[in-house]
Formats: structure tokens, sequence, C-alpha cells
């Protein structure tokens, strides 16, 4: 019987796949590229000798010498007239708002000498308080991409606003006086401003002209006889919305709060990733995830993919697509049973991994919290929402943790208007068509047949900001700002208001889109005006403020506004004024829609089409931060790909590890009457028989090195029952015999099987000592003697005691992966982007990573290395749906005993009495010596100059003229040959003791934070000065669950994890050394016990 | 002798024109006084706003004043109180107040009316422009170029030494006729040079080695004190811009300019609309005239004329004199306002450099590194060293430390400056 969790990296190192042993004992895989030192390739197809080299070499040397004994000349020019608020050097922080109809953030904009550089979250927002994700944060770069439109466009050749505005204007009153239809399909708005600018606009340009002053402007109500407003999403949530309108007569997207659910049932809702307000409900998840809280929830997830939310639960089941609906409908039977209600007949679902225990353990969960569970569900059908609605009805929730008495604005897509509007436009009914924040060529389902259907408007006119598929379709383009260059504003829910402001001028010749549509309704183009004054009309009366010019610049100020009192118009899904009522009574009908499930049934492959962490819908495609940012799951980096269990791979024979000279099978996929080709990537706990794929690839010239970055499978989703499904039920796949290589930092970075996460779960964690759960090492001293392991030392101490140490703790109970960290670091730090090809080689740049474990209970011989003795086919099996997956983020650790700074010949690499582990880059030589001495493998080497080398031109950001902007100017762009590694933020550190020293005041905990602290939207990261004895980080570091990172190894770091406690059956536990292992085996005999138990009760 | 007596000649005219002169100095003494105290009021009350010559400034130019205005009296009122004057209706005094954009001009009424009468009077006898002697700020100290002497004494050598392998040769060949041997053969020097190589190979091979050595080590030397060091770098700058006047003689202060010194990383060069605070009104310096400050005028888009800001404003573009690199992160405002430094510490007596500026240190880590060790903190009386100043005490107590520098804090590490 096994003694312990067995953690892996990947299937690679589970299976000891002969390279991955090969490579995990070398630090470098690959040799080092002479041939690419010499940066031009063509050097090595030349005839040049080793005389040549040495000649140029020469001159090369003196030239170097004639040119550094020149003075550089360098000018410096001022402003002409300097801008109050600017002081060249001191950056300014402005409160904004992203809403890109996916995700909404109230933010801070960091702005350098009127560049934005750097997004964080604004901490007053009541919605997503302080909260951004890797989307959000990596914005700002969106800003700076020179491939944005740069100016109007007329039948596909650049013109002017003036001819463009004209010659539009003319044709909508052309059109209007015969009383043509114009139609306005926009994704998601939450701008009340904008509402109402299309509601002006609708009604200018309504046919009867004499009513149209009886149109109620104040409701928004934008659809007129000939003028209509179709809201559709790209990744719609309509299913929601109808099913809210059945069941409770509200077409409205509820309110969650996961503060109030102490048992969580999740059928296939990515909720902390991409679905709805994730940022919000990934901050109030993780608030009761504290094992020391007054409650911890119980998160159960059941799900066919694997996804980021998925590897956070308690209890994960892994269930088909086509059993979304019964699943719901065995909970509804469930907890129907103990509730007194009537069952209703559900067929049966694939019990593979046991679901239908957790099914009813989820149940009896509920019902033992009724009133503060919630039941949550991400399939767009609406019969499966209707069940969930019925179920959260029988168990209480609404009022608790869902409230459908105010609604959330965030989704209003209409699936069945956008369908219409369609089938109008193929018919030739429309007229005139203004397309905004979408792009439906790419982005509806192929058999709706948009483009045909485009063809037959006589005027259509795009807003998109970016060269998209529809827009070459266009006749007019009217390319609209960035948002960092936009004013606007938001109303995410009822009751909360925030502002967004430029922060920059217009860098091109665009438009902000609510002022062309200004423009063309003959309201002038000043919509920043037009905002202030629907304000002081409609949302300044409530707040009980006496001068709204005040008001106004407290909220522009606050970037929010928290209405006081509930106010009385609130626009929804469809434009219609909703008055909030009681809680409605539930009148949907649970019967009909469990006969409407019972319809579905799966083939022999089955599909789910998925929107990933960073990359969602797609919007950002062009982004490099998103693209180097690892997939949380997958580790796969700028692709997407077909997601397939392992064993059914081994089975269709394709390569389930993906490594440099293994590159991945690739596959086609038929669904729907369309095909996609992918390469196939093993990912454990994918439901067998099933694939997923992302959405959001493969846009029309998106491409690297002249290779298009992924695949889109839009055209995969299908139209039933009037929302678009991101399910296909029957799909064939077949394997090209083709390959391609993907990048994947899944196996890089070993720990070479030591213990790196502590996981224990709630039971233990409350009844047992940390002897069990988190053993404190120690070690034998020369003499014999027992010593902890931060006591016994080789090397004099560092300073440390003295003035600051720096320290952060990772909580591994919060942190969900999202990745927001890593983007930050990548904004904060000027992280080169290295691109796939690099990434493959392993010479991925970013100083911070986050390692994703998959755990399972069978290992037979784990300390054992000698490969006789291992029983490959018993680890083969938890790879099929591993019960265990954990987060953990790894960046330099700052030892206070470094190995790094031993090695460094040229002491490059130091440490400060501060507690920092500092890196001289102007020092270092580039022996990679402490690269290879790291324990932790966090030190990352420039292996080219990418901010000048010609082979990064396409993706890095720094050999742009326009995307240099964002580069953080305190902070050094990197030469190659030089080693770099997380600094802890160094210059936030000193720039915020600087401000405390001239304030003359101590450093108030909480003033200084790195840029990944500060992004996370849990609170996962922890930073301040440990010294300090009431610091967050202090506490939590004198926490039972805190731990070093490979403790044994005697480096006593400066970063601290916390034991990862699940809310799960008892888990097994790994032993601190061997000693304890008889004692622990026994554990484990025991637990393994009641967990059989537990799972069946 | 003939010398000596036009010497006496020549003093003896001097000296009577000596003495004509202090007459006529005699004779103006009443008034000198005059123009004195009116100079000295005219500096005090009227040289914000008017000029002594026909020129516009905030008020008129007040050359030919009294042939403009109605009466003696009439100034007196108008200098007195304006005010009164104009609501008096008098037509003249509201004609000037409206020809001068409405702008209020000050009121005067404790000056006398003798103290006017001395102002005008000044404004009349207007002092003569400043001495030539001034023209020029900085007289260019030109380098003689080293390498002309050089290749001067070069050739002086290698005529030298080509007389002397002469000398040598005539008397070698004089010795062999006096033994009767033939003279030696008529080679050329570069001949009789590669024989002596030949015959010489090893002295050959030391002697290029202890070129080769001394020639590296003296190269290597220059190149690690030299590159990138730019100590005395004073390049030309768009503006001849002499902060000997504006620091020294007008004792500005200098973070009035360089006001970001105090705030942020860098001590910024001032934007034009700082320049035009003070040059609004002075357009016209002592020793470069209107030349200069109207590159400002043109930078700012004014229009000294119409006195209005109405034409495109241009950027100048300084040439920057400081550069560290890019790796080296500095911050102006930790030394100047927390570290208390003084900007001659690390600048020089700026108040006394003309134009152009210069680079005053060599900027090096190594001279960064030396006022750290020796700077002491000034720990008392800020808040935010109180705790560290109590471990570092408790620290040091065997030693009885109580004050420490930047480098006891932490000031010497690498990250404090490269990150």
């Amino acid at each position: 019987m096994s003694t312990e969790n067995k953690y892996w990296r990947g299937v690679e190192e589970l299976q000891e796949d002969p390279e991955f042993l090969k490579n995990a004992q070398n630090e470098f895989p690959e040799q080092v590229p002479v041939d690419e030192f010499l940066a031009d390739s063509k050097l090595s197809e030349t005839s040049t000798s080793r005389r040549d080299f040495l000649k140029f070499l020469g001159f090369s040397t003196a030239a170097a010498t004639l040119a550094a004994c020149e003075t550089p000349v360098t000018k410096a020019i001022p402003y002409v007239v300097k801008p109050e608020e600017v002081t060249p050097g001191v950056a300014n922080y402005y409160a904004s708002t992203f809403s890109d109809g996916n995700d909404y953030a109230s933010i801070l904009v960091k702005t350098r000498e009127g560049r934005p550089i750097h997004i964080e979250g604004n901490k007053l927002s009541a919605v997503t308080g302080g909260g951004v994700n890797a989307n959000v944060n990596s914005s700002v770069l969106s800003l700076y991409d020179s491939t944005r439109i740069q100016s109007p466009f007329k039948a596909g050749v650049a013109s002017t606003w003036d001819t463009v505005d004209s010659e539009i204007i003319n044709k909508l009153e052309g059109i209007a006086s015969r009383g043509g239809n114009i139609r306005i399909l926009t994704n998601s708005i939450i701008s009340p401003s904008t509402k109402a600018v299309i509601a002006k606009f609708a009604s200018k340009y309504s046919s009867g002209a004499t009513n149209s002053d009886e149109l109620d402007v104040a409701q928004n109500t934008a659809n007129t006889a000939n003028v209509q407003h179709v809201t559709y999403d790209a990744v719609s949530n309509a299913g929601i919305i109808n099913a809210n309108l059945a069941d409770f007569g509200k077409a409205v997207l509820p309110i969650y709060d996961f503060t109030k659910a102490q048992t969580i049932v999740s059928i296939g809702a990515d909720f902390l990733s991409t679905w709805l307000s994730s940022i919000e409900y990934s901050g109030q998840y993780a608030s009761r995830r504290d094992p020391d809280g007054e409650w911890m929830s119980k998160h159960y997830q059941f799900e066919a993919n694997m996804s980021m939310t998925g590897t956070n639960a308690d209890v994960r089941g892994a269930i088909k697509p086509s059993e979304f609906g019964k699943v719901a409908l065995h909970l509804y039977n469930a907890v129907a049973v103990q509730v007194g209600g009537a069952n209703v007949s559900v067929g049966d679902v694939d019990n593979d991994n046991g679901v239908v225990e957790k099914i009813a353990a989820a149940a009896a969960d509920l019902v033992a919290n009724k009133g503060n569970g919630l039941v949550i569900c991400g399939s767009n059908d609406k019969a499966t929402q209707s069940v969930i609605n019925a179920i959260n009805t029988m168990l209480g929730n609404y009022g608790g943790a869902v409230n459908i008495d105010t609604s959330s604005n965030l989704k209003q897509s209409n699936d069945s208007d956008a369908y219409g509007l369609v089938n109008e436009m193929t018919a030739g009914q429309v007229d005139a068509l203004i397309i905004w924040g979408l792009n439906p060529s790419y982005s509806m389902p192929a058999d709706w047949g948009f483009d045909e259907a485009l063809s037959k408007v006589d005027l259509s006119v795009s807003f998109t900001g970016r060269p998209d598929e529809t827009a070459q379709n266009c006749g007019y383009i009217c390319p609209d700002n960035h948002y960092l260059e936009s004013w606007n504003d938001a109303f995410p829910r009822a009751g909360e208001y925030s502002l967004a402001q430029p922060v920059i001028s217009n860098l091109f010749d665009t438009r902000q889109s609510a002022a062309s549509l200004m423009q063309w309704a003959g309201l002038g183009s000043d919509y920043n005006q037009f905002i202030k004054d629907y304000w002081e009309e409609n949302i300044f009366p409530s707040s009980g403020e006496m001068l709204f010019g005040s008001f106004w610049n407290k909220v522009l100020q606050d970037g929010v506004y928290s209405a006081k009192a509930e106010v009385a118009v609130t626009p929804s899904a469809d434009g219609e004024t909703e008055a909030p009522t009681a809680v409605g009574s539930y009148i949907g009908d649970v019967i009909a829609a469990s006969a409407e499930i019972g319809e579905i049934s799966g083939g022999a492959w089955e599909m789910t089409i998925y929107s990933k962490t960073g990359i969602g819908d797609g919007q950002q495609l062009r982004n490099p931060w998103l693209h180097e940012t690892p997939d949380p799951v997958t580790k796969v980096v700028w692709d997407n790909y077909i997601c397939m269990n392992p064993l059914d791979m081994k089975e269709l024979g394709f390569n389930t590890s993906i490594q440099q000279q293994r590159p991945a099978d690739v596959a086609t996929v038929t669904a729907n009457g369309q095909t996609i080709t992918l390469p196939v990537v093993a990912v454990p706990g994918q439901k067998r028989k099933t694939i997923s794929i992302a959405l959001g690839y493969g846009q029309e010239g998106v491409a690297v090195d002249g290779v298009q970055i992924g695949q889109n499978a839009y055209p995969l989703t299908s139209f039933s029952n009037g929302t678009i499904s991101y399910n296909a039920y029957d799909v064939s796949i077949v394997g090209t015999g083709d390959t391609y290589p993907l990048a994947c930092t899944q196996t890089h970075h070993t720990m070479m099987g030591r213990k790196m996460v502590n996981e224990t779960d709630l039971n233990s964690y409350k009844t047992k000592g940390r002897d069990v759960w988190n053993p404190k090492g120690e070690i034998l001293d020369a003499y014999g003697k027992a010593q902890p392991f931060d006591e016994l030392n080789l090397w004099n101490d560092h300073g440390i005691k003295t003035g600051h140490r720096w320290g952060m703790s990772i909580d591994l109970n919060t942190c969900t992966g999202c990745s927001a960290c890593v983007t930050a670091c990548y904004s904060e730090n000027n992280v080169p982007v290295v691109g796939r090809d690099e990434v493959r080689r392993n010479r991925e740049m970013n100083w911070m990573r986050i390692d994703r474990y998959y755990s399972s209970d069978a290992d037979p011989l784990s300390h054992s290395r000698d490969k006789g003795d291992r029983d490959y086919d018993a680890m083969e099996i938890p790879a099929e749906y591993p019960t265990r997956v954990v987060h953990q983020p790894v960046m330099c650790q700052h030892c206070n005993h470094a190995p790094c700074e031993t090695v460094c010949p040229v002491a490059a690499t130091t440490h400060s009495d501060e507690g920092l582990n500092q890196m001289a880059y102007n020092r270092c030589i580039g022996t990679r010596y402490c690269m290879n001495n790291c324990p932790y493998k966090v030190r990352r080497f420039n292996w080219f100059n990418y901010n000048a080398d010609s082979k990064f031109a396409d993706i890095s950001i720094a050999q742009d003229d326009l995307g240099r902007m964002v580069l953080n100017p305190d902070v050094v762009v990197r030469a190659r040959g030089v080693m770099e590694k997380c600094s802890m933020c160094v210059q936030r550190v000193q720039a915020g003791k600087l401000d405390a020293k001239k304030k003359g005041k101590p450093i108030v905990d909480g003033e200084v934070k790195t840029a990944c602290a500060s992004a996370c939207p849990t609170n996962a990261i922890t930073f301040g000065d440990h010294n300090d004895t009431g610091s967050e980080v202090r506490k939590t570091t004198e926490s039972e669950r805190a731990y070093h990172l490979l403790e044994d190894v005697g480096t006593q770091p400066n970063v601290w994890y916390l034991t990862k406690v699940k809310n799960s059956d008892e888990m097994r536990h790994v032993a601190a050394e061997p000693a304890h292992h008889h004692d622990t085996e026994e554990d484990g005999h025991g637990h393994d016990h009641e967990e059989k138990t537990e799972e069946h009760s | 002798m003939s010398n000596i007596r036009a010497y006496r000649a020549t003093s003896n005219w001097l000296c009577s024109i000596l003495f004509l002169a202090f007459l006529s100095l005699n004779f103006n003494t009443v008034s000198a006084q005059d123009l004195e105290a009116g100079q000295k009021l005219f500096k005090q009350n009227c040289a914000t706003c008017h000029r002594i010559d026909d020129k516009m400034s905030t008020g008129p130019g007040l050359a030919g004043i009294e042939e403009r205005v109605p009466s003696k009296e009439w100034l007196y009122q108008w200098i007195k109180n304006n005010n009164a004057l104009r609501e008096s209706g008098d037509a003249y005094a509201n004609k000037i107040f409206n020809d001068n954009k409405k702008s209020v001009m000050t009121q005067f009424q404790f000056l006398s009316n003798e103290d006017i009468d001395n102002i005008l009077f000044y404004v009349k006898n207007p002092p003569p422009p400043p001495p030539g002697e001034e023209q020029v700020v900085e007289t260019e100290v030109k380098e003689e170029n080293p390498l002309l002497w050089l290749l001067i004494l070069l050739v002086v050598f290698a005529i030298v030494v080509n007389v002397l392998i002469g000398v040598k040769r005539s008397l070698k060949n004089l010795l062999l006729e006096r033994e009767g041997k033939d003279a030696l053969p008529d080679v050329s020097h570069w001949e009789a040079f590669k024989d002596w190589v030949s015959n010489n190979q090893t002295k050959v091979v030391v002697i290029c080695l202890i070129l080769i050595m001394v020639g590296s080590k003296n190269g290597f030397h220059y190149l690690k004190d030299n590159v990138g060091v730019y100590e005395g770098y004073a390049p030309e700058q768009p503006i001849a811009f002499s902060h000997k006047i504006h620091a020294g003689q007008n004792g500005i202060d200098c973070v009035y300019c360089h006001h970001s010194a105090e705030k942020g990383k860098t001590s910024a060069i001032p934007s034009v609309n700082v320049c035009m605070n003070c040059h609004s009104s002075i357009s016209e310096g002592k020793t470069t005239g209107e030349a200069e400050i109207a590159k400002i005028y043109e930078a700012a888009g004014y229009n000294p004329e119409s006195r209005e800001y109405d034409k495109p404003e241009k950027a100048i573009k300084w040439v920057k004199i400081h550069n560290l690199p890019d790796f080296v992160y500095f911050n102006h405002s930790q030394h100047v306002v927390v570290g208390e430094q003084e900007c001659q510490t690390c600048h020089g007596e700026v108040q006394e450099f003309g134009y152009p500026m210069h680079q005053e240190n060599d900027l090096t880590m190594g001279w960064c590194v030396d006022c750290h060790r020796e700077t002491g903190v000034a720990m008392e009386g800020n808040e935010y060293y109180d705790k560290m100043h109590a471990e570092l005490k408790e620290k040091y107590a065997a030693e009885g430390k109580t004050t420490f520098t930047v480098e006891d804090i932490g000031g010497l590490e690498c990250a404090k400056c490269h990150y």
C-alpha cells in the first residue's frame, strides 16, 4: 500500500518518460546555441573562415573601442508648457474601468509622463474589490498595438472622419426617410450613457418621425419600429437569462455571492476564470477558503474538461457535455428526496469516476446547508439552467448566495434576436447594420452564414479598433478608441456604477464609438459632456450631494460610486425597464425541462468549447503577454489545442508527452458539419471520450513568424433552443498523421520528486497537530544533534534582523492559478516575451511561474529511484482522473543562504540586509552557474537580445516604437547574456521607502506591495516587512500552515508558503523525512478506509 | 634720452586730460545725485514693469515720457494715484489705461514730487550701455593641440637623429680612412636598420615585448578610467544659458527651476513656461542682449511685440550633460530631500559656471560609493529611522557607535541603485 501522495508535473514525469528523465537531470536541456549567438543565421551559411571571423572580431573590438571614446549626445527635451499634474519621474494613478463585454473591473491606471504603463485593481470597488485578472492587466499593452486601425476606412481605403460622417449620415437619413431598417449589433454594453446614446440615435432615425418625440429616451428603449439594438456576445450566457424569464418572469442575470455559499456546486461553470464576473467571484470564493475562518466552503465541480475552477474544487466529477442536464436532474432528485419534492425521470450518467456518489454527497451537503448553498451551471442551455433554478429554489438559496431581485448587467446577449437579425439580413430586409464590439464573421456559428447575410446589407459600418474578419467586409470602418483613450461609465449591477476616463490622448485618428453615434444622431461628439449630463440627470439626484461638480469630481477620482438607495430605473438585458420586485416564485416547469434534457444523447465522442483564462473570447489575441502566460491547467503557450484524456490518446495512438523533440500529434475534429485541425494535448481529468477546444484563437492576420496563432473554434458552435450551444454531442476525431511543435512549460523546472506542495484536509487540520500535516523538518548537525532546518547554518547570517526584512507569503489555499500575477509581473518588470519556439527550448523568461501539480494515491515505491521496482501500470490509473490538483506560484525565494550567491564568480548576485537576493545585471557575465545552482529553478537567462534581435521582431514589445511605451522606466531592459530573476519588485520597495522617508513616517504595512501581490484577486500573495511584528506577512508566516519550499536544502528563504487545506476527504500526508514513514504508512491505511466509507455515505 | 622725454610729454598730456575730466565731473555733481537717487527709486519701484527705453514691458517704456503726457502735474497725479485720476474722467488717463489692456498700475502715494523728478531725470539720462568687457562671459580657453607639438618634436628628433647618424658615419669613414680601409658602402637608412635588426634579433624581440606590455598596460588603464566617463563634458546648447547669471548673480534658488529634484528621480530641465515666469518681462540680457532670450520666446510661441502667446510652440532640444547609464537608478529627491545634500555636492559650484554648463564630477560608481561611505544619515527627527536607529545603536553598542553612514544602512548594496 502506498505511503504518501505522489505529485507529478505531467504525464511525462509520471511515466518516467526517458526523455523527461534525461532532461530532468540537465538544467539546460539543450546545448549552448553557438550558431544562434552569432545572431545572423546567414553567417553559418557563408564561407567565413576562422581567420575572417577573427578579423571581424578584431575590427569590431576596435570599432567598439573607438566608439566608446566619443561622448554620446543625448537630447533632453522638456515640456514647453508642463501640465501641472505631471512631474517627470513621478507616476500618476487614474481610476478607470475595464469592460470589454466579458470581464468587468474597476482599475487604477499607472501613468508615467502621460503614458499608461501598468494596471492594478481599484480597492474602492464594491464589485471587484481591487482584483484584476490576466485579461485586464494585460490590456495596457493592447493600447500600444501598432496593428490597430489608425483612421476611418471607406470601402477598404483610408478616409477622413468628415467624409465618412457625411456619407453615413446621408445614407442613414435616406434609409430612415423610406422607412428602411437600421440595426445596431453590439456585445453586452454596461454603460448607461452609451445606451442612452443608442436610444437617441434610434429616435433620430426612427421612421415615424412624428412618434420620435414620444419615445421615452430616459427608459433607454432603443428599439423603435425600424431601428433596433441587438445584443449578442461571442461567449453568450443567454441560457441563464432565458431560463430566468421563463421561471421567474425576469430576463435577468442573477447576482451571485460566494461569500454566502457554504456549499458550492458548479456544473461546468468556470467561475474562477471566465464565467460571468469571475474577478469578483474569485475574491468572494477565496474569502471563504480560510480554514481558520468561521466556516470553509465546500466546492463540488462537475465538468468535462479540466477547468481552472475544477482544479480548485474539493470534489470534482468528470462528466460528458451531454450529461450536464442529467447531472443537474440527478442533483434535483437527490435534493428533492430530502426536502420532500417530487422526482423527475432522468437517464443514468456514466459513473466511471464515482459521479453518482459525488452527486449524492453534494446533495447531502446542499440540504444540510439549506439556504446557504449555491448551485450554478456553465451550460448555455435554457432547460438545464431551469433545473438549476429549481434546485436553488427548492433549497431556498434565493436571497442568500443567489439574488435575482437585483440583477447583474454584465451579460445581456440575446442569441435568438441575433439569429433573427442574421435571417433578416439574409432576406435583404436590413438596410443598415452597425457592428460594435463584435466580430460576427469570426464568432458566429458557421451555419448562420453571416458573411453572406452581410453582403446583402446596403450600409454596413464596423466600429472595430482592430482589423478583423467582419470589418474587411464592411463598407465603412469607424475605428473605436482603445478604452484607455475613452470616456465611459459602467453599471455592472444594480446600485454600482463606475467611470472610465482617458489616460492618454488618442494615439491614432480614431474616435470613440459612442461619439460616432452621437455625431450621426446630431448630438455633437462630446461624449464626456453627454455622460456628465446623463449622470447629473439620472444618478446625481439619488446621491444626496449638494453640488454636481464636486460629486462628479469625487466619483471620477474614486472611479466608482455606490448608489445609496436602489435606483428605480434598471436597464436590463433587452433594454426593458425592470422595477425590483420581491423574490419571484418559481413558475418554471422541471418536467418539461427534463423532457428536453432527455432528448440530448451523446455520440462516441463529445466536445466542449470553452473560453480560457487570459484569451477569453479572443479580443486580445494580439497581446503577446497573454500568449506567453501559460494556460493554468495545460501550461501550453501560444496555441489552442484539443484537450484529451491521456488514456484516450493512448488508444488513438497520440503522443501524450510533448517534448522539444517530440511534437504533438495533430487531429481533425468534425462537429456540426465543421472541421478543425489542431494538435492534441493530454489533460488528466478530462472526461474519457470527450475533447475540449478553447475559443478566441485563429483570427485572420494574427500570426507569429507567418504561422497563425491557433484555430478558430467558433464555427463549431451551434444554435439550438434559442441559445448558442458550446457543446457538441456527436463529434468525430481522426489523427492526420502530422505533428505540430507545441510549446509547453509543463515539464520544465522539475523539483526532482521532492516535497514541494504541502497539502492536508480540513478535518486533519482542525483535529490533528501540525506534526501530522506540516511537520517541522530537522537535520542532524556535525555532533549528531537534531537541529531545525532554519537554525543549522553553514554561513554567517546576513544583517536581516535590523531595518526591514522583506518577506512574502503565498497561501496555496486561495491561489486559484488564475495567472493575473504572471501578467502583472510582465508589465511591471519589463520581462521579455520570447515566443513559441523559444519556450519549446525551455527558455521562457517569466519571473513568476505557477507550477501545477496533479496528485494521485498510487505510487507504490516513491522513494525508489530504481526503475525495476516500479509498477507503471498502477501509476497510470490515477492519471485518468486526478483527485487533487494544486497551483503553486514560484518566483525567486530570496534565500537568506542563497546557493546562487556563493557560486557567482563576479559577485553579480548578492544579498541585501533587507533580505533581498539582488541581481546586478551590469555586473553579470553570464556564466549561468547561479541558474545551475538554484534549487527552485527561478533564474532566467537572456539567450538573445530580445529587444533588438530580428528573430523576435514580431513579438517583442521593445522592438516596436509604440510597444516600447509600455515599458516601466524604473526597471532596466536587460541585454543578451545576463541572468535575471524576480527582484521582489525592488523598485517598488525602494519607492515605498523613499516615500516614507520623505514623509518622515515609518512604512505602514500594505503601502509597499509587489506587482503580483497587488494583482492577486484572492489576496493569496502577502508582501511586507517581516521585521514589522504587526505586519500581515509576519502574521501569516507565524501560522502553523507556513513552510518553506524545499526547506531541507537549508536555503532559509524569505518566501513562505501556507499549507493547502482542502475541504474534502482525509488524505494521506507527505512525511517530512524517512524516519516518519512508518507512522504515516499506518495513517495511510486508516485514512484510505475512511475515505472509501465517506465517499459512499 | 629722447625716449624718456617723449614719455614725460605723454604723461603731462594725460594729467591735463584727467584734470579736465575731474573738472567736468565736478560741474555735474548736483545732477549726479539726482541721477543716483532716481536710479535707485526707478529700480525699486518702476523697473518691474517699465523699461527705461521705449520698449514695451508689462507697462510701456518710459523714454520720452515727459513729452508724451499732458503735463508734469498730470504725471505726478498719475504716478501717485492713477486710479483716482482715471475715475475723475481724465481722458488721457483712460486712454493710457485702455491702450495697455486695462492692466492696473500700482499706486505710489509715498513718492514725493521730488522723488518723481529724480526718476524722470534718471529716465532722461539713461546710463550708458554696459562696458564691453562683460560682453564675453567666459573667455574661451582654446586648448593647444598636443598632437601638433608632438609632430614638431618628432620632426626635430628625426633631423637630429639623421644628423647624428651622418656625423657618426663621417667620423667612422675618417677613422677607416686613417686606418687605410675602404669607406663604408653608401646604404640607405632603411637598409642599415634592416641590417641592424637581423643582427640583433634578441634585442628587437625584447624591445617589442616591452613596448607591447607598456602599451597594453597604459591602454587598459586608459580604457578603465575613461570609457563612459565624461567629466568636464560641456556640450554646446541650443540656448547659451548661464547658471552664473541666474543662480549666481541673481541668486535664484536651484529648485525654483529644477523643482522636480525635490519630488522625483530627475531634477528635470525646466519647461519653457518656467523660463517665461521671469522672461515675460526680461527680454534683454547684459551679455547676449536679446538674441538668446528671443530663443525662449520662439520656443514658447511668445510674441514680445503683442505680448501674447500667438505663435506655435517649439520644443527646446537641450543636450543632456549628466548621463548616467540606463542600469543605474538615481533619485534626486532621495538625495536632496531625505539626504539633505546641496546640489553643489555633486554638480559643483554651478552658480559660478557660465555657458556652457559642464559636468563637474566623473559620476563613476567609485565616486558614488566614496560619498556613501563617508556621509552620515540624519536619523534624528525622521520617524522613519527611529526603529532602525535604535536597532543599529544596539547592534553597535560595543563600539559605542551612535551615528551611521549610508553604508551602515545598506547604501552600498547593489539593488539600491541597480534594478
